[in-house]
């Protein structure tokens, strides 16, 4: 006989989904604020960038949608900072910072946490908790990303979970330290300050609803959402046949060779509760393309939604039914001080090779072939057209979308853990010395079947003077992305350096800090995605 | 000598007509059946009408309508067949956008199809630089071969949209003209002349949606005209576009996607007037119809006003009043999702099969139901008497829901509704926060049908103290067009640093851009002393990407930049100092004053005690469980006298509960205004 996990508690239906809109509301407010006061163009025009709210015992209350990776990263950070620091020592007017993925629950170094905590009654109740990815935080390469580092200490400054701000005073000296380490100081500055005031804006908020309705029903609230949430993934989950469902998928390389390298995942659904259990999976790569742990929490719930369950409230009841299963020293939960900065493009094959092993198990109607899943990233760094100083502007690119029984995939589009939006080419022709001389959709990339797999983008972008540096690196420029049942794969990734005098150099790896001069011109075409159904 | 002036707004179910009388103020509503076929037989046949009213349509000085024309046909899909022409590299843009997939999780969420397809969008040797300089000369034997192309596959519209063309049209102008000579009869739209600003895919979208629109819209004007004029109106008409202002017929024609939210932002600009009028210059207008509902901020008088927006899924960038909209209004059906989470909207019983109550064959618990369970909506019949209601109906209906969550049939109604003020709630703060206001000095203003029943639930979650109904809640937006002037914003993209040498090149193109603006003015034959032009420049800090309008006459740098930094501490919360400002763009508001200032109406004899015509037992909440609460006639209601809630106020079109706690009195406008006693201190 098995023992299942006892059945969540009650909840009150009317108070839940009552409660449900007033938390949303204090996360939509921040992620306003967030967005539209920050500074950096990857936080501001590209919302690079996540919002939640937590109790006081660190349990995730609502998370604004903005990048599905961020959630595992939020939750870190606020788990840190409940294990690193007594409680006597968090005070009213505290605000912590953090971004380690190996001491603070980070999931790459560019990704910064602020975690504020609310109190009410003199007693800490709620953490208000944001996240930014800030375009530069030192190391190796300009982006403190790139797939060729093999060591956390290349991917620029590590934030332990550190007080920011001690009651009430920001720590002048700490937003200097982060500030020296990027080599874009002021927009770290001026991010940094805006997370912190987002912050702010969301544990007024929280104050003002216990103030309104009382403390102790916003408490009952609180574990009335989360039983919802709880009970309703786990009907979904009752609802597939019990069973061991196997996936698996390729990334094109470790990052620094061409071998490429294997996830593994056996998803065991058993009554209402499920495993992702990653065993089998490559030993963790050489180069910068491990996921740390609360990136894989967050990839795994990701798929749950997508899956499952997309309207689902995301919060802790999200997780109770879950159990994820990784081995230590492999791609999915890597050793310190392993590289994990291109994590994403390894999540979004995670998702995939979940996809995969849920095809067997889901209505086809609700099975999509495979995606660009990709993460496609071009960085430019150089000096500044407009002010002082250098800039490093990051662009990544959507690609084609899986086709599913009556679509065909969507055409240059994010998928899966990403949604981040482009730069216009005015905008950046505006801003930087650069030229985009093409940007449109790759006819004919995606994948035959009875539906067609959508098109990768073409993103041609070309120096406007001497001296600019350039990283691109894209997943799928050797593994394509699947079809199914039947239906044919998308084409593959292409990568192109083209020098002013015509010579042109194709790439089936990342480029990494490449010399562009005036004319120089490099070219990126992202994946298409798979097909559905054999073509007739 | 004539003195009427009509505004009439068409809706989806009623066409509503509102008719001031210049001389004696007189003001009267009414409603005719909307004709969606052809939107102007509604108002031909209310046209007609007024002769049993005693009005002649030959003594209308002045006429304007809102109409939801351009966003049905957008909604639907019946634009004409279009075209794109564009700078070669980027003609997928359109289909690209920002790349982002409309809903997070679900992937079964598609991107509308773009409205041109792709072997219709067509590209062109041409290139200009960021600072409008020639890059790539126009490859006019391109330009040609795209006309034949478009020739052949029969298109009715062509839009132009070239990188940069906002810092100098003269490929897309020479375009143009190549293309209209090759193809006369065919509508053109250039992205420069649409909207000349930076961002490709916003202007293009933008550019594309109003060349879709033009032929079926000039096609609908010419309707509108012709059966205005046989109907015997002989003034010149005008349309509301979405900024709230009027615009002549011809503008219409040309930039019809500027009249996409038409009537909605009519109801705002009408708002803010009775408002300002009745000394409340911060509103947030709560607009509930059948199926959703509307949410406006009015600031010291003013609409908030946005420049980015979807309609039906396609992003459109214009002026426009910042009208948010929520998917619940009195249809909205209450359910229960598997899990025992009990769910309002957005499905909508609309106006067929409709609530329960209505006996229209709607089965399914709507938010109306629940207030006729309650009793806060006559339980007997709406309209005068005219609708009867079958309670009994809206009992079995919430009962069902009840019984699944194991409450009482009380209960479950008072959740219904308190889950659809909570949702609402949600979309009023989001408004203030985006425009970075704090809610707390704000009156809520309530129209539409279902408006006023709610109002004071949502002030009550929002933290708002005064709620307003204005007179004739259900008609707010023929009256608002009512009140409109005619405007036209003019925009010019100079993204220059605020100080001295770059200011001079924003003074010279700001008086570029008066020029056109009074050019306009003399061509719309506004008279001299009814003008006026508003300056708006969107800024920035150096380095942002998102840009705040800061209104008023751009004298100094250093005054701009101080007024810049107030505005930025409104929105944001903090300035800073000493960090340069840059204009993004400069816009021109041209102004003719055409509407007529708000008149205080004549009170009603009798006390409010008079008004009282009868009483029935409502619901308020768990803890008090049923009271006997008075139901007022609003007609009957005089002016200046107090009244104490709980009460229910009736009235043709709307019905307003007053909450226990609540006191209200009708002013001199004929507006009701609630406000909370204070707590016993």
């Amino acid at each position: 006989m098995q023992q299942h996990v006892k059945p969540p508690r009650e909840f009150d239906a009317i108070e839940m989904e009552v409660y449900s809109n007033r938390f949303m509301s204090i996360t939509d407010e921040m992620g306003l604020s967030l967005v539209r006061s920050s500074f950096s163009t990857n936080i501001k025009e590209r919302k690079d960038c996540s919002v939640g709210l937590f109790d006081g015992r660190g349990r995730l209350i609502v998370q604004a949608s903005h990048i599905p990776v961020h959630l595992g990263s939020l939750q870190g950070g606020v788990a840190a900072v409940l294990e690193n620091y007594k409680l006597e020592d968090i005070r009213p007017g505290d605000a912590f910072i953090c971004n380690d993925p190996y001491l603070a629950g980070g999931s790459h170094t560019p990704d910064i946490s602020i975690l504020t905590p609310v109190f009410y009654d003199g007693r800490l109740c709620f953490f208000a908790a944001n996240l930014g990815h800030h375009s530069d935080v030192g190391g190796g390469v300009p982006g403190s990303c790139d797939p060729s580092q093999t060591s956390i200490f290349a991917e620029g400054l590590r934030i332990p979970v550190l007080k920011i701000a001690r009651e009430g005073v920001l720590d002048e000296q700490i937003v200097k330290l982060i500030s020296t380490n990027s080599r874009d100081p002021l927009e770290r500055i001026l991010d940094l300050k805006v997370q912190i005031a987002t912050n702010e804006i969301g544990q007024r908020k929280l104050v003002a609803l216990a103030d309104q309705f009382g403390i102790a029903t916003v408490e009952k609230a609180i574990d009335d959402l989360i039983a919802y949430s709880e009970s309703r993934l786990r009907k979904r989950i009752s609802d597939l046949p019990d069973g061991i469902y196997r996936g698996e998928a390729f990334i094109d390389g470790d990052g620094v060779g061409y071998e490429p390298c294997r996830i593994e995942v056996a998803i065991k659904v058993e009554g209402d509760g499920i495993t992702f259990d990653f065993t089998g999976t490559d030993p963790q790569a050489r180069g910068a393309v491990n996921i740390p742990k609360t990136a894989l929490d967050a990839t795994c719930y990701y798929t749950i939604k997508a899956l499952l369950d997309p309207a689902l409230p995301p919060n802790e009841g999200m997780a109770l039914p879950v159990t994820i299963v990784a081995e230590e020293g492999t791609l999915v939960r890597p050793k310190f001080p392993a590289a994990v900065g291109i994590r994403s493009t390894s999540c979004q094959r995670v998702v995939r090779a979940i996809f995969q092993a849920f095809a067997d198990v889901l209505p086809r109607e609700k099975v999509f072939a495979s995606s660009a899943d990709m993460n496609a990233t071009m960085i430019f760094f150089g000096p500044h057209k407009t002010r002082e100083g250098s800039f490093v502007y990051l662009e990544t690119v959507g690609g084609g979308a899986g086709a599913s029984l009556d679509h065909d995939g969507m055409s240059g589009i994010q998928v899966h853990i990403t949604n981040t939006s482009n730069l216009p080419a005015e905008a950046l022709e505006i801003e930087y010395p650069l030229m985009v001389r093409r940007y449109a959709l790759a006819t004919g990339s995606g994948g035959e079947g009875q539906t067609t797999g959508g098109m990768g983008i073409v993103r041609e972008v070309v120096a406007m003077t001497d001296g600019v540096r350039a990283n691109a690196s894209c997943e799928g420029l050797r593994t394509p992305a699947d079809g199914v049942f039947g239906g044919g794969q998308g084409e593959v990734a292409r990568l192109k350096f083209a020098n002013a005098d015509g010579t042109v150099k194709e790439y089936d790896i990342s480029i990494t800090n490449i010399l562009m001069n005036r004319g120089d011109s490099l070219f990126l075409q992202t994946p298409g995605g798979g097909g559905f159904g054999r073509a007739s | 000598m004539g003195n009427i002036r009509v505004g009439i707004d068409v809706g989806g179910t009623f066409t509503d007509f509102t008719v001031l009388d210049d001389e004696t103020g007189d003001m009267r509503h009414f409603k005719v059946s909307s004709t969606p076929h052809d939107p102007s037989e509604a108002i031909e046949t209310g046209i007609a009408g007024f002769a049993e009213r005693g009005l002649q349509a030959s003594d209308v000085i002045h006429f304007g309508h809102g109409t939801t024309v351009a966003t049905n046909m957008v909604i639907e899909r019946r634009g004409g067949k279009t075209g794109l022409l564009t700078t070669e590299g980027f003609r997928d843009v359109l289909e690209i956008g920002r790349q982002t997939r409309p809903d997070l999780f679900d992937m079964s969420v598609r991107k509308p199809d773009p409205l041109v397809v792709r072997p219709l969008r067509l590209e062109v040797a041409e290139r200009l630089g960021p600072a409008g300089e020639i890059i790539v000369p126009l490859d006019e034997a391109g330009v040609e071969a795209a006309a034949e192309r478009f020739k052949q596959e029969g298109v009715e519209a062509v839009a132009i949209g070239f990188l940069h063309s906002y810092r100098n049209p003269a490929h897309e102008r020479r375009a143009g003209e190549i293309i209209s000579k090759r193809l006369p009869g065919v509508f053109i739209s250039l992205s420069s002349d649409v909207l000349p600003e930076f961002r490709e895919y916003e202007r293009i979208s933008t550019t594309v949606m109003n060349a879709y629109l033009m032929p079926r819209m000039d096609g609908y004007l010419d309707r509108f005209m012709t059966r205005s004029r046989k109907a015997g109106i002989e003034a010149k008409p005008y349309t509301i576009h979405s900024n709230g202002g009027l615009m002549s017929t011809e503008t219409a024609r040309n930039y019809p996607v500027r009249t996409c939210l038409s009537g909605p932002a009519a109801g705002v600009v009408g708002a803010s007037l009775v408002g300002k009028a009745a000394s409340f210059p911060d509103i947030i207008t709560y607009d509930v119809g059948g199926t959703s509902t509307d949410v406006a901020l009015i600031a010291n008088g003013k609409p908030a006003y946005s420049t980015d927006r979807d309609v039906a899924g396609y992003s459109i960038r214009c002026p426009m009043v910042d009208v948010n909209v929520i998917g619940a209004g009195g249809g909205s059906i209450a359910w229960l999702d598997d899990a025992g989470g009990l769910k309002v909207g957005p499905q909508s019983a609309a106006a067929v099969p409709g609530p329960a109550a209505y006996g229209k064959g709607g089965t399914d618990a709507t938010i109306s139901d629940a207030n006729i369970v309650l009793q806060r909506l006559n339980p007997v019949a709406l309209l005068d008497g005219a609708m009867p209601v079958d309670r009994e109906a809206a009992l079995k209906a919430v009962g069902a829901v009840a019984e699944k969550i194991g409450r009482s049939v009380e209960d479950t109604a008072w959740g219904i509704i308190r889950i659809a003020v909570a949702n609402m709630a949600r979309a009023i703060r989001a408004v203030s926060m985006d425009k970075g206001h704090d809610l707390t000095p704000f009156a809520l203003m309530a129209f539409g049908g279902a408006g006023p029943l709610h109002s004071s639930l949502v002030a009550a979650e929002t933290g708002l103290n005064t709620v307003i109904i204005p007179e004739s809640p259900g008609t707010m937006c023929a009256r608002g067009v009512l009140l409109s002037d005619v405007t036209r914003d003019f925009v010019s993209t100079q993204i220059k640093r605020v100080q001295g040498e770059s200011w001079l090149d924003i003074r010279s193109a700001l008086e570029g851009l008066e020029v056109q603006a009074r050019e306009w003015l003399e061509a719309e034959t506004i008279p001299d002393e009814k003008r006026a032009l508003q300056h708006i420049a969107e800024a920035r800090y150096a380095g942002q990407n998102h840009e705040i309008r800061v209104e008023g006459i751009l004298s100094t740098p250093e005054d701009f930049a101080a007024r810049f930094a107030e505005a930025h501490r409104v929105v944001y919360g903090y300035a800073l100092n000493d960090h340069p400002v840059e204009i993004v763009n400069l816009r021109i508001q041209a102004i003719g004053h055409a509407g007529r200032p708000l008149q205080t109406v004549p009170g009603v004899a009798g006390t409010i005690k008079d008004a009282i015509v009868g009483e029935r037992e409502v619901y308020i909440d768990p803890q008090t469980g049923w009271l006997t609460v008075p139901v007022y006639k609003r007609a009957s209601m005089p002016q200046a006298e107090r009244f104490s809630g709980p009460a229910i106020i009736e009235e043709l079109t709307s019905t307003t509960y007053v909450l226990p706690g609540q006191s209200g009195v009708v002013d001199a406008y004929g507006n009701i205004i609630l406000s909370f006693v204070k707590d016993r201190a």
